[in-house]
């Protein structure tokens, strides 16, 4: 854990404050918000790694209309794909981009290409 | 055989696929699905109750430890049986609450307010009160479609009223506080005002209440949904999906819950009666002897891969594996991958169908105990199959067998698959060493 100063925020969930410090924020999806959880500690350690400030979190289907207004991209596991469309829809209006994460990937738990993959999409 | 695979996945993507999708997502299914969801920490904990009131132990035995748990069980039923009534026995509170404030969600309306009014929905016709009584005869497990029913309703009445801006129109100078204040009791009224009528209608004509009159036109379906094809149908729609990269299970159980809680409830009250249980088919069958690591009972498959020649399967198991335990399986379904690759195709389909044969044999000739308790799905498996069914023993063993059978199922085909990726291992090997040399 790092010492010294450092800027604590209690809007810590609010997106503009968010934008302001220029972190990067990434919602994943699946049935139950499990198995996007693993991705999401292999995606934390990779931007460590590169020394980014993200903010990822996994959540179930059943939170997504709640959730996804706090995030700057929504990535789904592929086995809630076929939900693509109608998820889409929802985040249309806040010009929130969501996209299926690749098979291949998800399943080797590849965080620094899915981190690469969301981060392309945030613009 | 392979022509026969590329029709079937023609058919599968064109035709099934867009099926899926469209049950899937079908706003009524998805909110049965989250108000089980919301009702389930409640029914879990409650059905644990279970196992105090009857303990796992022979009612002869002589063992001083279950004999006084035993005695403790039989003085003090009445007691122990409360948070039991109370949770398991009122379940259809907590799910039609949860179903009308998921709906409420979807159409954008206040969920407390939507929950609320489906609860009330549900009691205007579920509660038939007497001499300053409710009968909690259909609080339970009778009540169950009733409760679902109810809550699509009221919900979708809510939204309806609220769509067409129907309220009570007052002059402008009234402040909109005051005009809000009687808004809120518009969707309340018109609940009233049409299930109780319907109610009086439906006793005055049939002689029965409305839950009562709906498992009466249930009953062939919910019996139905407990039998071995009904079982085998069910595990085949899933793995099929599964095996096409949809999330089969999701939608599986949203349709499959209300008739294995409904049956579970019949269980629970034969266990109470000391009469022989009537049910087989229930969420720990399918949790803890179909879904053994997760869909396609891939467990087994993930220790083969550990010990798999090819680096890429055992890259695979040692992700898998740990989840595994807790049923979750998405690494080993894609990564191996499982999903879409026409090798593993027989295995994943005939693995859990061959399984649930075996269990549900096992179970009718009586050899294993029958499911009477709610457990987290996350549970391992063998846990998972004791705990559900009052953690007994026989489950275990049963379980035990099904992730034998399953590595003996799954071992042929891993081992033609890891062939043909030992070959394209050792061709980049070559072509490695064949740069490295040319260099």
């Amino acid at each position: 854990m790092e010492t010294g100063f450092r800027f604590v925020s209690n809007g810590d969930e609010n997106p503009h404050l968010l934008r302001w410090r220029k972190m990067k924020t990434i919602m994943l999806c699946c049935s139950a918000g499990m198995s996007t959880s693993m991705l999401v500690k292999k995606m934390q350690a990779e931007a460590e790694k590169r020394g980014l400030d993200v903010k990822i979190d996994a959540y179930g289907v059943s939170e997504f209309d709640e959730q996804f207004p706090h995030y700057q991209v929504v990535l789904l596991g592929p086995q809630v794909k076929y939900m693509l469309e109608s998820l889409a829809e929802k985040t249309l209006e806040q010009g929130i981009p969501v996209a299926a994460i690749d098979m291949m990937d998800y399943g080797m738990q590849r965080g620094d290409k899915v981190l690469d993959f969301a981060l392309s999409l945030i613009k | 055989m392979s022509t026969l695979y590329e029709a079937m996945v023609g058919v599968i993507e064109r035709h099934i696929t867009p099926m899926a999708g469209r049950v899937g997502q079908q706003k009524h299914i998805i909110a049965i699905r989250d108000g089980f969801l919301a009702a389930l920490p409640f029914m879990i904990i409650g059905s644990f109750m279970l196992v105090f009131i009857f303990p796992p132990f022979d009612p002869d035995t002589h063992w001083g430890f279950a004999r006084s748990w035993l005695d403790f069980s039989v003085r003090y039923r009445n007691q122990l049986m409360l948070p039991f009534n109370l949770s398991m026995g009122v379940m259809t509170f907590f799910i039609s609450v949860g179903i009308g404030a998921s709906l409420g969600k979807h159409y954008k309306l206040d969920p407390i307010m939507s929950g609320l009014l489906a609860f009330m929905a549900f009691l205007l016709v579920a509660a038939p009160y007497h001499d300053k009584q409710i009968s909690v005869a259909y609080f339970s497990g009778q009540g169950i479609f009733t409760a679902i029913l109810a809550a699509i309703y009221s919900s979708e009445m809510y939204a309806w009223l609220k769509h067409h801006n129907i309220t009570i129109r007052l002059p402008k100078e009234v402040p909109t506080g005051v005009a809000r204040s009687f808004e809120i009791l518009i969707p309340v009224v018109v609940i009233v005002a049409t299930l109780h009528p319907l109610n009086l209608l439906v006793e005055h004509f049939t002689g029965m209440i409305i839950p009562e009159a709906i498992m009466q036109l249930l009953a062939p379906l919910v019996s139905a949904s407990d039998s071995l094809p009904a079982m085998l149908l069910s595990v085949l729609v899933c793995q099929i999906l599964w095996f096409a990269g949809i999330h089969g299970a999701l939608i599986v159980t949203g349709i499959m819950n209300p008739f294995w809680m409904t049956n579970l409830a019949l269980n629970q009250s034969a266990l109470a009666a000391g009469a022989p249980l009537p049910h087989i088919y229930l969420q720990g069958f399918w949790d803890h002897y179909l879904l053994i690591g997760g869909v396609g009972s891939t467990l087994p498959l993930a220790f083969l891969l550990l010990l798999s020649r090819s680096v890429h399967l055992r890259t695979i198991g040692r992700l898998g594996v740990v989840p595994s335990f807790f049923n979750i399986n998405e690494p080993i379904l894609f990564g191996t991958p499982i999903i879409m690759n026409p090798v593993m195709f027989l295995p994943f389909i005939l693995v859990p169908m061959v399984n649930a044969t075996f269990a549900w044999t096992a179970t009718k000739l009586g050899w294993v105990s029958q499911v009477v308790q709610l457990t987290p799905w996350t549970t391992p498996a063998p846990i998972g199959a004791s705990w559900a069914a009052n953690w007994t023993l026989s489950p275990v063993i049963m379980c035990l067998f099904c992730m034998v059978m399953s590595a003996v199922m799954y071992y042929p085909f891993l081992k033609a698959y890891e062939r043909t990726l030992l070959k394209k291992q050792d061709e980049s090997q070559d072509a490695e060493a064949q740069v490295a040399l040319n260099s």
